[in-house]
């Protein structure tokens, strides 16, 4: 649809024929005296990290945002990309009502319906699609910016009988770290741009000493949260270590920076193990209590010695006594061999310890530096300052999750500071703390029912059987999906729901994509407003901006309730758009789906809602309130700060395990360092697997390795530099860029180049530039800054809401993942494939792309305005 | 006498910008205006041996306000109960000689309103209890203002709480500029923000 089309539609329209006003909604209102003036607390759901925020309303329309002092973690601040919610709301070209594709594909020839028309529609389809081509050929997608949760994607997805749903972020962002952590300690990742290193929010009293930023940059990616909280740490003496290739604001604040050659961080990371074991500056008492390097692992199964009948008790070797049995947690009459390796029974059999040494051994930091473009001195400095220097911990960023050496770097991450003992003790960023219970899983507490997907569907999953790290998430793999639509094997690919921003500007090889979607029969695309996606579907829904959802949120110690501010045109709750369609389908006789609504045969996956208060009341009633009330009272602390940080988690006393100590949550209930559940997994799927899958091509590693990237710059002369991204503080992966007032601070993508590249390939500040893979080329802007590691172009996401009616649909223009890489090599255990650390060329564009907006004036056009009556959708 | 005056903490600053979105909100400025802006300062050095800063640049609070001295109407004085340099819409003709004379390129005509326009620290906020909105939104609590010349004041605690060597202010070419910057670390640099171009597409169409 083009703009102009779009407005002119709804110009045309008469609006609000087709429903009855809602009347709760009006009636509040209308209570308002003239320029009644209320204020709502809410929550932002601008990126992920919900910060506090309240709303204040004038005649029931939102006039003026700002943080809440009672967020623990934001306190009282709010971002760039929050503050602009209003704008966001109030957009001109929000999607209103449910549209029907007239026209051909990308015409951009759209006719309002009505929902029951949209939802009858999709349900057909879907139950035809389903009886023609089985459940597997129906697909569905999240992700790209702004959900309110990704789980009822899923759950539908499951329910209805498809294995394949997946978001573009996942194997790509944030899922190698969460399966990492949980795998080697079960406890949460470090990210703080996802919301953890909650320990990093009490600057009063934490006794961090080190923070490591691998990585991430929160000052951009989490400015209110994490930039904020970074900030009081330095203030008050913490040290920090940046490793990022761009000179970031916490690259500039750091006491070390690393610019390392995107995609090296792997060797980077076993250089800093291989010095943290040569110099025995690890955690003795820790590491052989605590951690399963002392275990004896057999060579060639690669598995950890048992003692005999017995599949929970685990053999070391006594300086005395050979071989023995560890009894749990730990038995002092043995003298406990940490490091060797032994014949046993003809069997060689190494200490798990001895085996992380020969994974790192060759990783000098000589050789480090050679690989990663670093000196050796500064290298040695930045561990020495993390590892003298402790508590400390290593804040894992996205960029490792964007290469295919994705798991690997998470694994490597949590073993330094598993060395360092960085665990679950005050300081430390691996805890445990206790959450108040409220939800199953923690600000996402739409339950996936994965039990409720019928077996052999699961084992249609795409992806599913060669990355089975996937299934912590229950998830397909996007590149496997995308190679199924265009070849058909293994078997069609027909119908798409996808509820996300722009899936043209957040998968990788973005135009590889359109030709997939020409070969689908049916795509439906569920947004705030019209992306370049929605161009391609066949139907189109308005989704609710955050300030008209509603959501329980737990932020450390306190409940926050993201509470509906104002509710505009048709748009619909997505949380709520998922049980509509889940209706339709039982009503057209979906078995499962009709289940779905019976709450005793549901049990803890529970029934489909028919509001969301009905939903979240479910939560809530847990501490004995409804919805309602609630939301009157949130945010409060659900527990006393001190109580909630719970430390040392392990070793409590276990009254199920006779008052032994807790353990962490593993297999051997130590950190496990060899990671031999790693093997398991891609042999059988166990644990996130309900059935044994066949096994995976070739065993995953229990141990990390390093793996040079398939594209790069010791090999490729023809494609001369290796491109990295990275955030700016205006945008949340896909969304915003059609926000005034963010747009006119940051029109176009900068592509930073150095100095010396930029004369060498004849570019000059201000200059149109393209960039080019071997799977596309895009342009940007010339920035020659000194900021960013020679040999390296940085250039953020970028895609064009201004465009939408061109023949590019607006994510040609300047949109890197034009560029990036959706095919092998693939990480192993969850199928990532490459977003960053390829190699680009870049050379002169003689104009700028056409129809960009750079002036504030264009983006006057994009100014909020009036809004419609507000109206609540009755499609049940 | 009292002297309302930014303090500003640049090791905290993080370069967000969350402050000029929240200016723009709280005074509802139109696009293209701004009272305040986010200078990049840096890097400067040779890869890897780097510094970069930023400086929240808005009203510099001079004592002499170069502005007032140059209004033909009146419109533009210093406030004396806050020390504040503020705007009489009703006098202002747009003339945009404030504009001119200030050596910040802090006062700026309003184009949709013809009329200068600056930072007067938010004082109907300020009113109601609250701090500026660039203060009140501040992701890392860098931006602070209150009394200068009282010394319990929480931007006075804060300056006295520094060594006086790490407390700068921008070049002062007469007008005796009241906004003083904390930075501890780094080298300071002489540069006004009118030399900090935010984004190469700014450098082209020559707007700052």
């Amino acid at each position: 649809m083009n703009e102009k089309q779009f407005l002119d539609y709804l110009a045309s329209i008469d609006i609000g024929a087709d429903y009855a006003p809602a009347e709760a909604l009006l009636e509040k209102k209308d209570s308002c005296a003239h320029d009644e003036c209320r204020e709502v607390k809410t929550a932002c759901r601008a990126c992920i990290a919900n910060c506090g925020a309240i709303a204040t309303v004038k005649n029931g329309r939102v006039v003026s945002l700002r943080g809440n002092p009672e967020d623990p973690m934001s306190k009282g601040r709010l971002c760039a990309k929050g503050l602009s919610g209003i704008q966001a709301l109030y957009h001109p070209n929000r999607n209103k009502y449910p549209m029907k594709r007239v026209g051909p594909r990308g015409s951009g020839k759209w006719k309002r319906i009505s929902w029951d028309e949209a939802l009858d529609t999709i349900a057909d389809k879907l139950m035809e699609t389903r009886e023609k081509y089985g459940a597997e050929a129906v697909f569905c997608s999240t992700g790209g910016g702004g959900n309110p949760e990704i789980w009822s994607i899923a759950r539908f997805c499951n329910i209805f009988g498809t294995p394949n749903w997946f978001e573009p972020g996942c194997a790509q962002c944030y899922l190698p770290r969460v399966l990492t952590y949980t795998m080697m300690y079960g406890g949460i990742d470090p990210s703080i741009a996802d919301s953890n290193a909650l320990e990093l929010y009490f600057p009063e009293d934490t006794p961090i000493k080190t923070l490591v930023l691998w990585g991430t940059a929160p000052s951009y990616s989490c400015p209110a949260s994490g930039g904020g909280m970074v900030a009081d740490l330095r203030a008050k003496g913490v040290k920090t270590v940046t490793i990022d290739p761009r000179f970031t604001p916490d690259a500039a604040k750091a006491d070390i920076w690393l610019p390392v050659r995107p995609g090296t961080d792997v060797a980077l990371l076993m250089a800093w193990i291989r010095y943290i074991l040569e110099n025995k500056l690890y955690d003795a008492e820790f590491v052989m209590k605590w951690t399963n390097l002392p275990y004896l692992v057999d060579c060639e199964s690669k598995m950890m010695l048992r003692a005999e009948g017995r599949d929970d008790v685990y053999m070391v070797w006594d300086k005395t006594k050979g071989a023995v049995e560890l009894s749990y947690p730990w038995n002092d009459a043995l003298d406990v061999e940490l490091d060797g390796e032994y014949l046993i029974d003809g069997r060689l059999c190494k200490t798990g310890f001895r085996l992380l040494w020969e994974s790192c051994a060759e990783y000098t930091l000589e050789k480090a530096a050679e690989i990663c473009a670093l000196d050796a001195e500064s290298i040695e400095k930045a561990i020495r300052l993390f590892a003298d220097n402790t508590p400390s911990g290593i804040a894992l960023g996205v960029a490792t999750d964007q290469t295919p050496n994705s798991v690997q770097a998470a694994m490597a991450a949590a073993t330094i500071d598993l060395l360092m003992a960085n665990v679950e003790r005050p300081g430390a960023l691996m805890q445990r703390f206790r959450t108040s219970g409220c939800m199953d899983m923690p600000n996402y507490p739409v339950p996936a029912a994965m039990g409720r997907l019928p077996h052999e569907q699961l084992k249609k999953r795409l992806g599913g059987r060669e990355h089975k790290g996937l299934g912590i998430w229950w998830a397909g793999s996007p590149a496997k999906i995308l190679e199924t639509i265009l070849t058909g094997e293994p078997y069609p690919l027909k119908m798409w729901i996808d509820r996300s921003g722009n899936k043209l500007a957040a998968t990788a090889d973005s135009q590889k994509w359109e030709e997939a979607i020409h070969k689908l029969d049916f795509i439906v695309h569920m947004h705030m407003y019209p992306t370049s996606f929605s161009a391609y579907a066949d139907i189109l829904l308005p989704a609710e901006e955050w300030l008209e959802t509603d959501m329980l949120v737990e932020t450390c110690n306190t409940l926050v309730a993201r509470q509906a501010v104002t509710h505009l045109w048709e748009t619909v709750d997505e949380t709520l758009f998922w049980s509509m369609l889940a209706k339709r389908c039982a009503q057209r006789g979906h078995e499962a789906m009709q289940k779905a609504f019976d709450a005793e045969y549901m049990g803890h996956d529970l029934p489909y809602w028919e509001s969301m208060d009905e939903f979240l009341g479910h939560w809530v009633e847990r501490i004995g309130m409804s919805w309602k009330e609630f939301c009157e009272k949130a945010p409060f602390e659900y527990l006393p700060k001190d109580q909630w940080r719970t430390y040392y988690v392990y070793k409590q006393p276990d009254p199920q395990n006779g008052y032994k100590p807790k353990g962490f949550a593993t297999p051997t209930k130590k950190c496990e360092i060899y990671l031999e559940s790693m093997i398991t997994l891609g042999r059988t799927g166990h644990p996130f697997m309900p059935i044994d899958l066949e096994p995976a091509d070739e065993d995953y590693s229990p141990l990390p390795y390093y793996m040079e990237p398939v594209e790069s710059p010791l090999t490729d002369e023809e494609y001369p530099l290796t491109y990295t991204g990275g955030r700016v503080p205006y945008f949340h992966h896909g969304t915003l860029r059609n926000v005034p007032w963010l747009r006119e601070m940051y029109p176009a993508p900068e592509m930073w180049l150095c100095p010396g590249d930029a004369e060498k390939y004849g570019l000059e500040e201000g200059d149109w530039a393209w960039i080019e893979s071997r799977r596309g080329r895009t342009r940007g802007l010339v920035k020659v800054t000194e900021g960013i590691k020679p040999g390296s172009v940085y250039m953020e996401r970028f895609w064009l809401p201004e465009n939408l009616d061109k023949d590019t649909h607006g994510f040609r223009e300047m949109n890197v993942n034009m560029l990036t890489k959706a095919s092998a090599p693939y990480n192993p255990e969850i199928g990532t494939y490459t977003l960053r650390a390829f190699q680009v060329k870049v050379y002169k564009a003689e104009e700028a792309p056409e129809g960009v907006w750079l002036e504030s004036e264009n983006f006057k056009q994009w100014l909020p305005v009036a809004d419609d009556r507000t109206k609540e959708v009755k499609a049940w | 006498m009292v002297k309302l005056a930014f303090v500003i903490d640049c090791d905290r600053c993080i370069g967000c910008k969350g402050c000029q979105v929240a200016c723009k909100m709280e005074n509802e400025l139109p696009l293209g205006h701004d009272r305040m802006k986010v200078c990049t300062v840096g890097p400067h050095g040779q890869f890897p041996k780097l510094q970069m800063y930023f400086l929240p640049a808005m009203c510099q609070m001079c004592n002499c306000p170069a502005c007032a001295d140059v209004c033909p109407t009146g419109a533009c004085r210093k406030d004396e109960t806050t020390g504040v340099t503020k705007i009489d819409k009703n006098l202002c003709v747009g003339c945009g000689k404030c504009e001119k004379a200030c050596p910040y390129g802090c006062v700026k005509i309003n184009r949709e309103a013809a009329k200068a326009d600056k930072c007067e620290g938010c004082l109907a906020a300020l009113e109601n209890g609250e701090m500026p909105a660039c203060v009140r939104n501040c992701s890392g609590s860098a931006i602070k203002f209150g009394d200068i010349n009282d010394n319990q004041s929480e931007v006075s605690l804060l300056l006295a709480s520094v060594a006086p060597s790490m407390v700068y202010g921008l070049r002062d070419n007469g007008s005796s500029p009241a906004v003083k910057y904390i930075l501890r670390r780094d080298e300071w640099k002489d540069i006004l923000p009118s030399e900090c171009i935010e984004h190469v597409a700014f450098k082209r169409g020559g707007k700052i």
